[in-house]
């Protein structure tokens, strides 16, 4: 079982010699306790209630459940062979993914200029530190974070409303009148671009105030010592300040992209029908009308399970892609 | 156990969590689709009590009867007001009506489960579809066979063609409460005071177009949940100039139905209408609610196809003096196989009941004070709606105009009334809508509408999975 380097074999002797007295003692009701409480328990409830739900699932993709009867009949991958000969639901898996390859990209993007000129991106001379007022811009910027993803939803869906909304009464009173009642959660032209506004919007915040915190870590010598070496605001940002807080930036690309790939409630109150000739229609809402609306819970359960995949496979990517372009350095280790 | 000494140890932990937490909220949808794998027996309709002309059902004595209903435009006040009679009938009973609004997400576990209310309004945008739940409800024709309170048997109260609409493969299953007429809606105010003429044929409704152009209003206008209003007016003309081979080409599926001449005649109608720009632009974008209100408040376009709960829909965003009125959907020409006056009615708000409810009989009550005419008239009172009890509108609609002019649509029509059912009963409005907000703001012409219609029709006709209806 113990595959050892040779050159550190003292510290494994160690270690072994741990776990054998650790095995000698006896079993305590303290220790007997504290397995329980903190061991037993979760492990026992994240069975239950994530690890079963999900193998329940994926037996359920495997039957023809209606969802409103016991009754089901088990019809191995039909479900499976049906997904990938349903045009409406590969539209829907090619739009999440366009979203997963987009949204997560631009709003770190933006999120670390903002944040770059939040904490270091102040005046050229002196100490370093941020724009003049950005604990203003921090606070302002967070703003949308708070509101919920519904209510965020029904605002944007009110401003881009063609004939009463905020956005076509600015453009027409600029002098722009060919957006007089211009739909643009409508058409197929904008439609997408226009949620991706709305999520970009409604998240950007919260991941600057992240990469804020993770800047704030780095020593101000560096950057100080980059100054003096001539490197400019651009510069900085990619190569001090990104590659320092790599990891975050990870973390944060995978907690986006779960979330461009579900955008379930972003969906539900701008595109509820799937958007125009369904350039906006997701997986989850697919999902959700197969299941309630269609009575086909065996079938949902298939693309629950693919999405589940895709969304792996997505974490998978961008750790990939970490590695491939030097994460493995681990700078700041 | 492997101890490699290095630093990345932690970190490689760390991923395994992050990978984890990857697959939480993905399975936080799987996890809805949970349910009980165990085979419950069903059947087992409670307790019996002593049946007799106050308790036809024989419903048990002091029993609980809990009923669902869908609360939406037509809120439950009404079946309230139907338990409280009940209640006063059957001493001792008690009838617990429970609002919800997602019936199929509230009930579903419950269906599984075996233990889904005695009495169902499976009704609003989340109902659950009946072609999923058709084999574990009650058949309703010992309800309308009994007499209701007043005492007369209920089936000669009722509008004809009523029980159609719930019956599947013989079995009537769903008891559709509220009787609705699908019509075009306009003001009437508007249209005197203008001197328009209510257009007859599609010709006549492209002039109409023309006149409204001339005074800076459009002659129609959708919003974006509601494009297929104009499926629903659409079919209606089809089916009145093509006859019943139209209807019934539809409800079964037929390949290239939507191809039909009657069918074709009325899309190139409405694509000439588009094209003229007679359609208020931006619908894609709007929701239904504000876009009915640009009808019933601005008066920016002034026709909308629609159904009976329109002015109550509408009630706190209608004009003063707005004199909603209904009117028959056009026609093609004279040629036609039905008048013009003809009427596409149905019953809806479906009420179900479940033979694995704890209380049938006591469900059965309930639905018997339902459809008697104390609780029918207060709902067409509260309502400015008919249910499917002939006769409980007086002459003066309660002061609604809208009433009123369905009473005298439903007069005009005669035996002239037909329903379809294809839309619903396989679920194809979704898939149905993103064609037609296409089609409305000029995306795409008559033929590449009915392309898009036929995929629809043809995927449900060619899935062996879907149970389908034979409709004759």
């Amino acid at each position: 079982m113990t595959t050892v380097e040779t050159t550190n074999v003292g510290v494994h002797k160690h270690k072994t010699l741990t776990s054998r007295t650790w095995r000698k003692r006896n079993l305590t009701a303290d220790k007997v306790s504290f397995f329980l409480v903190f061991l037993i328990l979760p492990v026992a409830c994240y069975l239950t209630f994530v690890v079963s739900p999900f193998l329940q699932a994926a037996y359920y993709s495997l039957t023809n459940w209606s969802g409103f009867s016991p009754k089901m009949k088990f019809i191995a991958l039909d479900n499976y062979r049906r997904l990938f000969n349903d045009d409406i639901f590969l539209t829907s898996m090619k739009n999440s993914i366009i979203f997963a390859a987009i949204l997560p990209l631009v709003t770190m993007i933006v999120a670390l200029v903002f944040a770059s000129f939040i904490t270091v991106g102040g005046p050229s001379h002196g100490n370093i530190k941020g724009l003049r007022f950005s604990s203003f811009y921090r606070v302002v910027s967070f703003f949308p974070y708070v509101i919920p993803a519904i209510v965020i939803g029904i605002i944007w869906s009110q401003i881009y409303d063609p004939s009463s909304g905020l956005l076509n009464g600015v453009l027409t009173a600029i002098g722009f009148e060919n957006f007089r009642a211009f739909a643009w959660l409508g058409s197929i032209y904008t439609a997408r671009l226009a949620v991706m506004f709305v999520v970009v919007w409604g998240l950007i915040g919260f991941y600057m105030v992240l990469f804020i915190a993770a800047i704030k870590g780095v020593p101000g010598e560096i950057y100080e010592a980059a100054r003096i070496d001539g490197a400019g605001r651009f510069r900085t940002i990619v190569s001090i300040t990104l590659p320092l807080i790599r990891e975050n930036v990870q973390t944060s690309m995978i907690y986006m992209g779960i979330l461009a790939i579900d955008l379930y409630v972003y969906m539900a109150a701008l595109e509820g029908g799937g958007g125009p000739a369904n350039t906006t229609l997701v997986m989850s809402q697919q999902l959700f009308t197969t299941a309630f609306t269609r009575g086909q819970f065996g079938y949902a359960c298939a693309m629950g399970v693919l999405l589940a995949a895709i969304t792996l496979v997505y974490a998978g990517l961008v750790f990939a892609i970490n590695r491939l372009t030097g994460g493995k350095n681990e700078v700041g280790e | 156990m492997s101890f490699t000494d290095k630093p990345l140890h932690r970190r490689a932990f760390l991923r395994g969590g992050l990978a984890a937490a990857a697959i939480i909220p993905a399975s936080s949808f799987l996890a809805s689709c949970a349910g009980a794998g165990s085979d419950t027996t069903g059947g087992d309709s409670g307790p019996k009590g002593e049946v007799s002309d106050t308790n036809p059902f024989g419903m048990a004595a002091g029993s609980t009867v809990e009923a669902v209903i869908f609360k939406g435009g037509y809120g439950i006040e009404y079946a309230e007001f139907a338990g409280k009679m009940a209640e006063k009938l059957q001493e001792g009973s008690s009838f617990k009506v429970q609002a919800a609004t997602n019936i199929a997400q509230t009930l579903q576990p419950r269906f599984v489960g075996g233990n889904p209310p005695d009495v169902i309004d499976n009704s609003g945008a989340g109902l659950i579809s009946i072609n999923t739940i058709r084999d574990q409800l009650e058949d309703c024709n010992d309800i309308i066979d009994a007499k209701n309170y007043e005492g007369e048997v209920i089936r000669d109260t009722l509008y004809p063609g009523v029980t159609e609409t719930g019956t599947f493969d013989g079995k009537f299953v769903q008891l559709n409460y509220v009787y609705t007429i699908y019509a075009l809606f306009y003001s009437a105010s508007l249209f005197e005071k203008e001197g328009w003429e209510v257009p007859k044929t599609f010709d006549e409704l492209m002039d109409l177009g023309k006149k409204a152009k001339a005074k800076d209003k459009f002659l129609f206008g959708w919003g974006k949940e509601a494009a297929t209003y104009y499926q629903t007016m659409a079919i209606a003309s089809a089916i009145k100039q093509g006859g019943d081979e139209v209807r019934l080409a539809l409800e079964n599926l037929k390949p290239d139905c939507w191809s039909m001449p009657a069918v074709q005649a009325v899309f190139q109608a409405l694509e000439k209408i588009v094209k003229a720009g007679y359609i208020k632009p931006g619908g894609a974008g709007t929701a239904f609610t504000a876009a009915q209100a640009q009808w019933s408040n601005d008066q920016d376009f002034i026709l909308y196809p629609s159904g009976g709960w329109i002015e109550n829909e509408m009630k706190d965003q209608t004009k003063k003096d707005f004199q909603m009125t209904a009117a028959p959907e056009p026609i093609i020409d004279s040629s036609s196989a039905m008048p013009w006056e003809a009427m596409h009615a149905t019953a809806g708000e479906g009420y179900v009941i479940p033979s694995q409810g704890k209380n049938v009989a006591g469900a059965k009550e309930f639905m018997r004070a339902m459809l008697s005419k104390e609780a029918a008239v207060n709902f067409a009172k509260t309502n400015f709606t008919s249910t499917i009890v002939k006769d409980t509108v007086p002459a003066d609609g309660f002061g609604s105009t809208a009433l009123v002019s369905q009473v005298k649509l439903t007069e005009a029509a005669g035996e002239n009334v037909f329903t379809w059912q294809f839309v619903d009963l396989y679920g194809l409005n979704t898939d149905q809508l993103v064609v037609w907000n296409t089609f409305l703001q000029g995306g795409s012409d008559a033929a590449e509408l009915t392309k898009g219609l036929q995929g629809i029709t043809d995927r449900v006709a060619n899935d062996d999975s879907v149970e389908k209806v034979e409709v004759k």
